[in-house]
């Protein structure tokens, strides 16, 4: 009924012939980027109910007698919410999962080479999905106003205004003025839950939209099965229903997972850390700034140089150069590693030495970095750990790499006999 | 294609139709989007005074900066060879710039380039703000051999020694922190006798 009265209006048969009725090919990493949506979806729902109760101000309030910012006093109200904390927690938890799927399913992208023509475009799309995802959780790292909030924004905005020529423009900018600033956490609100979501639902939807018109990369089995039929159809399963099964169901599962992890996993306890006071305690960054932050770490305190009239400061080096020239590297990869023709299928890892053992090396780099972000409590001196950094990532470059041509060399052989 | 217009298409050279509609499209584009750059400069707001500007006069008292003594007045006779406090002037707790680190020290354990006259009775105060990136210093005591005792910050573990000018021993820190002078004063309480002997806060 319901349906027919729709379906006169909107033509939904339509949609559903067009769309719905679209080829998924199956394959278990197919679902990271899901993971990812899905995780953003909670965030948005999360987000909608924190957003209700939050107050981005920091006059001073009473809470419980004691004096502190408005917005840690509605933080901590929220925590003693029934389910307060929880949803916190949910939502927080679920920035890190997205911000790993996002990872895992660019790391899928380059070991199976489905940047390669034509999805240049969505590689670049992937990463400044990823970008934005981790400016989104920065920006939310303030808000609860707490000294972890408060530590972490002012070493942030220390880097952007040791940016040479306009760092200290640019700091003003995108602090509101002088951190800490009485405009600092409103407009860290207002990038948090309108700016950085807007831009994601745009990314997210243009990424979508380019998925739709090139159709998804297909496992190389897929390749006798499609060229015996001799079509140029994917095979896989169609959107509604089985796809939509799967994904509802996958759905479910992880928020099943996200919620016990917020049950049983504490984070950013905020009324540990309390109110934003002097004394600095150890703290460290949620997983995806350890890299940044342990290079920070490693870059001596006498590396400065002066180019143009510009100070290069290793703040500069660690917070803005090192994560951009990381950035710059991963944007070049489709346009090094390039095909002329088309490439519909996955490729196995294993079949390309050299790109696959340089994300190898890659990988190990920037384990190497987040481990040193952890050198105060493994008593490893700075000088040190830029040794064993080096060294473990020329050595997992150089034996992964020996060690896949001496695969393939194998594999040739038996081929030709 | 209708009006036969276009330069292509007739191969008249110049001015055409479609490319006076075209430049006036880009000269609007780029009128209405210029004029929104103005904003830009609203949206940054002028510096107040800018980065870490300390208030501390000569004369000011020592307070305990935190815990539950947090505003009293800190005595010499409190604290022990190898111990430390974060300590602010009286009265001007709210400016993060007057945060010292306020260290008691063997007389004979300092070095140059400590500033003895700066130093009373083994007292020795720095800025307590990281030059690296503005986190707090901590105190990192050693009770069995206080000289061996040193300042670290927790963000990106930049440690400085008290006993030479809080010179930087490891880490990315730039410059040392900052001396002040402090004396003991004759009721017990500290004071600050000068301003810091350097810049304070981070180096950017």
């Amino acid at each position: 009924m319901i349906f027919k009265w729709l379906d006169e209006r909107l033509e939904l048969r339509k949609f559903k012939e067009k769309f719905l009725s679209k080829t998924f090919p199956t394959h278990p990493t197919f679902l990271l980027g899901e993971t990812a949506l899905f995780s953003f979806v909670t965030l948005v729902a999360t987000g909608i109910f924190l957003g209700f109760l939050y107050e981005p101000s920091t006059t001073m309030v009473s809470l419980f007698g004691a004096m502190v910012p408005a917005a840690y006093a509605s933080v901590v109200k929220i925590d003693l919410l029934p389910m307060g904390m929880i949803i916190r927690r949910i939502h927080h938890w679920s920035a890190m999962i997205m911000i790993a799927a996002i990872l895992a399913h660019l790391l899928r992208v380059y070991f199976t080479a489905s940047y390669r023509k034509p999805r240049e475009i969505n590689w670049l799309v992937g990463l400044s999905l990823w970008g934005t995802a981790m400016i989104g959780a920065f920006t939310g790292y303030l808000l609860p106003y707490s000294q972890f909030s408060v530590t972490a924004t002012s070493i942030a905005y220390y880097m952007a205004k040791s940016m040479p020529w306009i760092g200290d423009w640019m700091s003003r900018l995108l602090f509101a003025g002088d951190f800490p600033s009485d405009g600092t956490v409103p407009r860290f609100f207002f990038m948090h839950v309108m700016l950085i979501p807007a831009a994601l639902i745009g990314l997210i939807s243009l990424h979508m939209l380019i998925l739709i018109k090139q159709k998804h990369t297909e496992p190389k089995s897929n390749k006798d099965r499609k060229e015996a039929q001799g079509g140029r159809r994917l095979i896989g399963i169609p959107i509604w229903p089985e796809q939509a099964v799967i994904s509802l169901s996958f759905f479910l599962f992880l928020l099943f997972v996200v919620v016990l992890m917020a049950a049983y996993i504490p984070l950013n306890p905020i009324e540990m850390y309390g109110p934003p006071s002097p004394g600095t305690p150890v703290m460290r960054p949620d997983w995806y700034f350890l890299v940044v932050y342990g290079f920070l770490k490693l870059v001596p305190g006498d590396l400065v140089f002066t180019i143009l009239g510009g100070k290069i400061t290793p703040e500069t080096i660690g917070g803005v150069i090192f994560p951009g020239l990381n950035f710059l590297a991963y944007a070049l990869v489709p346009f090094i590693d390039r095909s002329k023709e088309p490439q519909p299928y996955m490729e196995n890892p294993l079949h390309r030495p050299f790109m696959t053992s340089l994300g190898i090396g890659a990988i190990i780099f920037l384990c190497m970095m987040a481990v040193a972000g952890y050198i105060d409590v493994l008593h490893i001196t700075p000088r040190a750990m830029t040794v064993y950094a080096l060294v473990a990532t020329a050595a997992a470059w150089s034996v992964s790499y020996a060690l896949l041509r001496w695969y393939n060399g194998k594999r040739g052989n038996n081929a030709k006999a | 294609m209708v009006d036969g217009n276009s330069a292509k298409e007739t191969g008249r050279e110049g001015i055409t139709r479609r490319r006076f509609t075209l430049g006036m499209l880009i000269a609007s584009i780029a009128g209405a989007f210029g004029s929104l750059l103005a904003l830009l400069k609203v949206l940054a707001p002028e510096k107040k005074g800018g980065g870490y500007a300390t208030t501390i006069q000569p004369g000011d008292v020592l307070i305990y900066a935190k815990g539950g003594s947090a505003g009293s007045p800190i005595t010499a006779s409190s604290m022990n060879v190898g111990d430390a406090v974060l300590a602010y002037p009286t009265g001007k707790s709210s400016n993060p710039a007057n945060l010292v680190q306020l260290i008691k020290l063997e007389e004979a354990a300092f070095k140059p380039p400590t500033d003895m006259s700066l130093t009373d009775k083994g007292f020795v105060a720095y800025s307590a703000i990281c030059t690296h990136l503005g986190c707090t210093v901590s105190w990192m005591a050693n009770r069995e051999s206080p000289a061996a005792s040193f300042t670290e910050c927790f963000c990106h573990n930049s440690i400085f020694n008290p006993a030479e000018g809080a010179k930087v021993m490891g880490g990315p820190a730039p410059i040392p922190l900052a001396q002040i002078g402090v004396k003991v004063m004759q009721d017990g309480t500290l004071a600050f006798t000068s301003d810091f002997k350097g810049p304070i806060g981070p180096q950017v």
